[in-house]
Formats: structure tokens, sequence, C-alpha cells
């Protein structure tokens, strides 16, 4: 809690007759981050792939191009023996490979035949009406062909030059086969050119043209069929092999993982060396394991860490477990570095505190809550669940919040008397109890909080929390510097700050009259100054005014809620119009969708809204003081596996 | 002459108040928006580089939106 994992060092030496059990050992414990070996010159040599991973990998990539060919995705399938898998990966794989490669081809080939239909078929279609055979378009010695588009029909043109000539035209398509001798070529194709004339192709192919197309009509349905019944057979394998196909890619993962690894590795000519990092209490376990492994024949010991070490030391989370789905919300900003402050269950008091503040209404509490719980329990993702969970959290702090404030889906729940007239409740009899004054603008405290009616108390009331969130930044901004830099450090920097606002504090005292202390105020802020200064640079000044828009940007935490309410009410207000005045059913349909409608928006909105404003208070007001993040992700060489088992 | 009843009915105070708050939202509103705009095409820009820049990029981006925060709070203050 608070700090990420503790880590150690290791470092393993062994002779290189060991080596594959030994990297057997520690692919199978999951515990080591190994660390890349980066050639020095010191005479240590990066290792060799085991003899295996060429096969392995040609294995994998030959199964990986037919999975995804197929289409095969990661399923709940039952958990297969290795061995099993094993034995018939090799068979099972050339056979599934023929099968697929053979439906494949019979696919492409279909598919390629079925354009070459198309073509022909879209080069027929100006000639179907037509009755000339394909064939006697060509190849004469004393006859020019025209075949082609015009504008209008070119006989009468045609028939004042020459009266030798045979024509076809067709008034719909425009489509003219004119047929004329070699010496009236040119004349006539003058002619033609006054009528927009446009060659076409004339395809390769004999027979009537209306014929032909009826025939490529009927072989292409006959090739859509056949095609269709070829993605039946398809996923048909796809069905009958995915077991198979995610077991052996799984091991196949594994095997390729553990081939690759000696690349990784400083080795000598006949020792090897293998250096990365453990968790502390995870050193015991990994000894025994490289031990009974190897029959102690390698050694594991245990390295200092070193100052410099602790920038690249791989940063595993140590949450409580009702924290850790926050460890996403630290993922998307960044991984804490090995020597702060880990604030992941800082944020899980604050985040749904704030999201809880914003929103805080019965109502969408509930749906939402259903929402989450609806789908957390039908999406079996592990990137949905961490996401999901926070947002059960998130409502249940936003019920409690909408039970003090006592809202339900916009409404008010207790009914309240004001100089204006009384607010009804929507629970008849429950009457809104007068606590106190507030100290601000003559509004008065009450049970429920009607945020409406105390804006200025609450607006007061957010910037308030705003400054002691903020200031807790400091405080732990102030730890991480210390524990890094030292006291001085930690004081110029972050201490600095608490005391220009200390000095603020009292000179508003001094000045507002409630106590002698303007001058000592005025003291305090110019040290407090001249730390910032020193320990900050010409940033620090610069920044000061940000103290202010800080604290008042926490002032989101009723002004968002606020909108969030109009929003909810109006939709009220107007499905209640619809339907009180006159009544009837339309009214009512129509009062019930706007009703609907109107609270699905804002449900959407209440994720939305309230979520990322509850999260940028964290991400820019709150790390803003002390967080630096950047850690490596701790990464354990090894396998999590899903579908096989020993 | 501009009819001075007429005018005092016009110049109502609580329709200006009105028109002050929308106008203190309004504003702000296309202030952030226009502020935002260019850094959230570059945030999405630099996501599509690199992934885990989301978190960066969507602090980077929601910074000006504190202009519209400001702009309601002084809403509600006037009205």
């Amino acid at each position: 809690m608070l700090k990420p994992k503790q880590m150690s060092r290791a470092v393993i030496v062994g002779h290189k007759d060991i080596m594959e059990e030994t990297i057997e050992a520690l692919h199978s414990s999951n515990l080591f981050h190994l660390e890349n070996y980066n050639e020095d010159g010191s005479g240590l040599k990066l290792g060799r792939p085991f003899e295996n991973a060429g096969d392995v990998s040609k294995k994998l990539i030959q199964l990986r191009s037919i999975s995804s060919f197929l289409g095969v995705k990661k399923s709940d399938a039952p958990k297969q023996k290795v061995n099993t898998v094993l034995n018939d990966l090799e068979s099972k794989l050339d056979k599934l490979d023929e099968e697929v490669t053979a439906k494949t081809e019979q696919r492409s080939e279909l598919e390629s035949r079925l354009k070459e239909l198309e073509t022909l078929a879209k080069d027929l279609a100006p000639f179907s009406a037509i009755p000339i055979e394909m064939e006697l378009y060509r190849n004469y010695e004393n006859i020019a062909v025209f075949a082609g588009t015009v504008k209008e029909n070119v006989g009468p043109a045609i028939s004042k030059v020459t009266s030798t000539y045979e024509m076809e035209y067709d008034q719909n398509t425009g489509t003219v086969a004119l047929f004329v001798k070699k010496e009236d070529e040119a004349t006539v194709s003058e002619i033609l050119s006054n009528f927009e004339f446009r060659e076409l192709r004339i395809p390769e192919i004999s027979g009537i043209p209306q014929t032909l197309l009826a025939g490529i009509e009927k072989e292409e349905a006959d090739i859509l069929k056949q095609i269709e019944s070829l993605e039946t057979d398809i996923s048909s394998i796809k069905e009958k092999y995915s077991e198979f196909i995610l077991a052996s890619e799984e091991l196949l993962a594994i095997e390729s993982e553990k081939a690759e690894a000696p690349v990784k590795i400083a080795t000598s000519e006949h020792t090897f060396m293998i250096d990365g990092w453990v968790p502390e209490d995870g050193v015991a376990g990994l000894e025994s394991i490289v031990n009974t492994a190897t029959n102690g024949r390698a050694f594991v010991s245990v390295q200092e860490i070193t100052k410099q070490d602790t920038d690249i030391i791989p940063i595993e989370y140590d949450n409580p477990k009702v924290a850790r789905p926050f460890q996403e919300i630290m993922n998307l900003y960044a991984r804490p570095k090995y020597n702060e402050i880990d604030p992941t269950t800082l944020i899980f008091i604050s985040f749904p505190l704030f999201y809880g503040m914003i929103l805080g209404d019965i109502g969408y509490a509930l749906i939402l809550l259903a929402l989450a719980m609806g789908i957390k329990k039908m999406v079996k993702s592990d990137a949905v669940k961490p996401l999901m969970n926070v947002l059960i959290y998130c409502q249940v702090s936003t019920l409690i919040f909408g039970i003090l404030y006592g809202e339900f889906l916009g409404f008010p729940l207790a009914s309240l008397h004001t100089d204006h007239g009384t607010v009804p409740g929507l629970i008849a009899g429950f009457e809104t109890i007068t606590l106190f004054a507030s100290p601000i603008a003559g509004e008065v405290i009450t049970y429920p909080i009607h945020r409406t009616h105390i804006v200025m108390t609450m607006i007061a009331a957010t910037a308030l929390i705003g400054v002691l969130h903020i200031n807790f930044g400091y405080v732990i901004g102030f730890i991480n510097e210390k524990r890094n830099h030292g006291f001085a450090a930690a004081m110029f920097e972050k201490g600095s700050w608490l005391v220009v606002e200390l000095g603020i504090i009292l000179a508003v005292l001094g000045y507002t009259g409630t106590a002698p202390t303007q001058i000592i105020g005025i003291i305090v802020f110019l040290i407090g100054f001249v730390m910032l200064v020193k320990g900050e640079g010409v940033k620090g000044p610069i920044e000061l005014p940000a103290l202010l828009s800080n604290a008042l940007s926490y002032t989101r935490l009723i002004a968002v809620g606020l909108s969030s309410i109009y929003i909810a009410s109006t939709v009220n207000l107007i499905a209640f119009d619809m339907i009180l005045p006159q009544g009837g059913i339309i009214a009512a349909v129509g009062a019930i969708l706007v009703f609907i409608f109107g609270h699905a928006l804002n449900t959407v909105l209440s994720i939305i809204a309230p979520g990322l404003h509850a999260l940028r208070l964290q991400y820019v007001e709150f790390f803003g003081k002390f967080y630096e993040g950047g850690g490596r992700k701790y990464n354990p060489f090894g396998y999590i596996r899903k579908y096989t088992e020993e | 002459m501009v009819d001075p009843v007429a005018t005092t009915a016009m110049m109502d105070p609580a329709g200006l108040k009105a028109i002050g708050a929308g106008l203190a939202v309004g504003l702000t509103g296309l202030a952030s928006g226009i502020a935002e705009k260019d850094i959230g095409a570059a945030a999405v820009g630099a996501m599509a580089e690199n992934e885990s820049l989301f978190g960066k990029g969507l602090i980077l981006t929601v910074i000006p939106e504190t202009i519209v925060i400001f702009g309601l709070v002084v809403a509600l203050l006037i009205s």
C-alpha cells in the first residue's frame, strides 16, 4: 500500500549445459523480470536461440495465419493437457493447413472467375439488344466495323453518303453496330464523330449477346452458391479445430518464448548469466525453483540495488484488493516510479468521493449500479472488469450522497418551505429539517441538503475541499522529495507552498481584522516566496496564481452537479407539463417517452461528466503537486496459461 | 422619444441577470471549445502514435475546461 512492491535484483549464473533447464524453471515460475543484456565489450556475448526456435516459430506463424484466416476468437474453451496437444500437433497442424489451403485456393479461383464474368457481362451489356453474334464483329478484310454508342440514330446521316451498309441501332442504350465498306471508313467515321460516337470494347467471345448474358448470369449464381458452400466448409473447419488452434497456439507461444530467451542473456564460452528482477518476497521461491531444476548447479545471487538503478526497477503494484481496480486509472496516467508514493489507494477514496459529490442522485446511482453489475457479469473481458468495478464504487458513493442530498432523478425527496413558497417533495410527509445557518450569504443548511438553494455555501465549501486536497498533494510531494533529495530540497520545493499559503491566510485574517497578524502574514508570505524561488526557480512565482485557480477548479464539484440536476428537472418538468392539464392517452405516452429518453440521455451524461471531472481533479490538480510517474511495468518471464495445463 | 415606462419594462433587472448568466456560460463555453479543439486534435494525433499517452492527452485536453466551470460559477453567482 502506498508503495510499489519491493524488488530485488537477482543474477543467475551457471554452466551452459544447464541453461535450458534454468530457463524452463524461470519460465514456469513466472516471477522473474528478465533484463535484456546489451553487449558492452566486456567479452560476454548474447546467447543463441535454442535449436528448436526456428521450427517452433515457423509452426507458430503457420498456425497464426490459419487462425487469423479462420477468424478464431478467444473463448472459454476447456483446458487441454499439454502432452495430448504436443503429440498430435505435427500431424493435426499439417492436416489443418492442407484443408485450409485447399479451401482457400478453391475460393480464390472461384472469386477470380466471378470477377472475369462480371467484366464480361459489363462489356456485353450494351450489345444485349443487338441480335448479332459476337464473332461477326471481327476479322474482315474489306469491311470496317464500328461498334459503340451515339447520342441519336445515325442511320439517316449514313444513308446520305453510302447505300451499302448494315446497321443495328438500339434506341435505349444508344448502341450502334455499323458495317461499311473499307473505302467509306473515313467518311463514316467523320459522320459518327458528329454524333458523339464512343467506341465500345468488343469482348473476345462468340455467340448471341443475349444468350451469352443469360449464361453468364447462371454461371455467376452457380459460383456464388459454390463459394457459399465453401464458406460453410471453412466455418465447420473452424468449429472443429478452434480448440486445437487456441491450445496449440498457446503452447507454441510458450515454447517460442523459451527458445528465444537466450538472445536476451549474456553468455561466455561455457557459462551464462541471467540478470533481472524478482519481487522481494519471491526471492526464496525463485532460488528453490532454480535449485531443484538444476540440482543446485545454477547459482542465484541477490545484488544490491544502486541509486542509478532505481529508475529501471520494474514496478508491480502492491495494493489491497479493493483498491486494485484503480490501478487501471493509474496506468492511464503513468505507472509510479519505484521510490515515490503510489497514490492508488488515495484515489480509491477521493475519486469515488468526488464522483458521488458531483452526481449525488439516488435514481441515477441505482440505474448505473445495475448497469455496471450487468456489464460486469456479461462481459468477461479483463479490460472491462476493473472499469466496471470503479463505476460500482462510484455509484455506492453517489448513493450515499444521494441520500444526503435527498434527490431522486432530479426530484427532491423532501418538501422544502422557503420564502418564495413550498417546493413539494417526492415522499409525502418528508419535511426538510433546518440544521444551522451557513456563514455565507445567509443561506441555511438543512437535511436533506438542497444543493440548488445553497449555491454560495456549496461553492465556498467545494473550494475549501480543493484547498485541502491540494495541500494533501503538497504534503505527499514533500515526502517524495524528502525521500529522494533530502529534507532541504523538500522544504524549498514543496514546503514553500505551505509557507506561502500560511502567509496568505495570516495576512487575510489581519486584513479582515480577525487577528492582528497582517504584518506577520506578509513576512511569512515573503519568506515562503523566497523559498519557492530557491526551490523551483522562475517557475515557482509564475505558478503562484495556480493556487487560486486550482482551488476554484474544485467548484466544479457543485457546478457540474447542478447542471446535471437542472437537466433532470427540466426533463421532469416537460414530462409533467405534457400530462398534467388535460391528461389523455397520447399525452401520457408522450410524457413517458420524454421522461425515458431524457433520463437515458442524462444517465449517459452522468457517467461521462462526473467521471471526467472527478478524474481531472485527480490528474491535474492533485497529481500535479507530487506525482512523477513513468515507471516500467513488471513483466515477469513466463506465461499465464488459458487453454492448456501440464 | 422613448417611453420611460416601456424602457423600465424592457430593462427588467431579472431579465438582465438572466442575460448576464447566459452570456457567462455561453461565451466561456465557446472559449473552452476554441482552446480545447487544438489540444484535442494534437492529443489524438499523439495517441495514434503512442497509446500510452491517453492519460496525458486527456489532462492537457481538459485543462481549458476550467474556463467554462468558472463561467458556470459566475452564472450561479449572478442568478
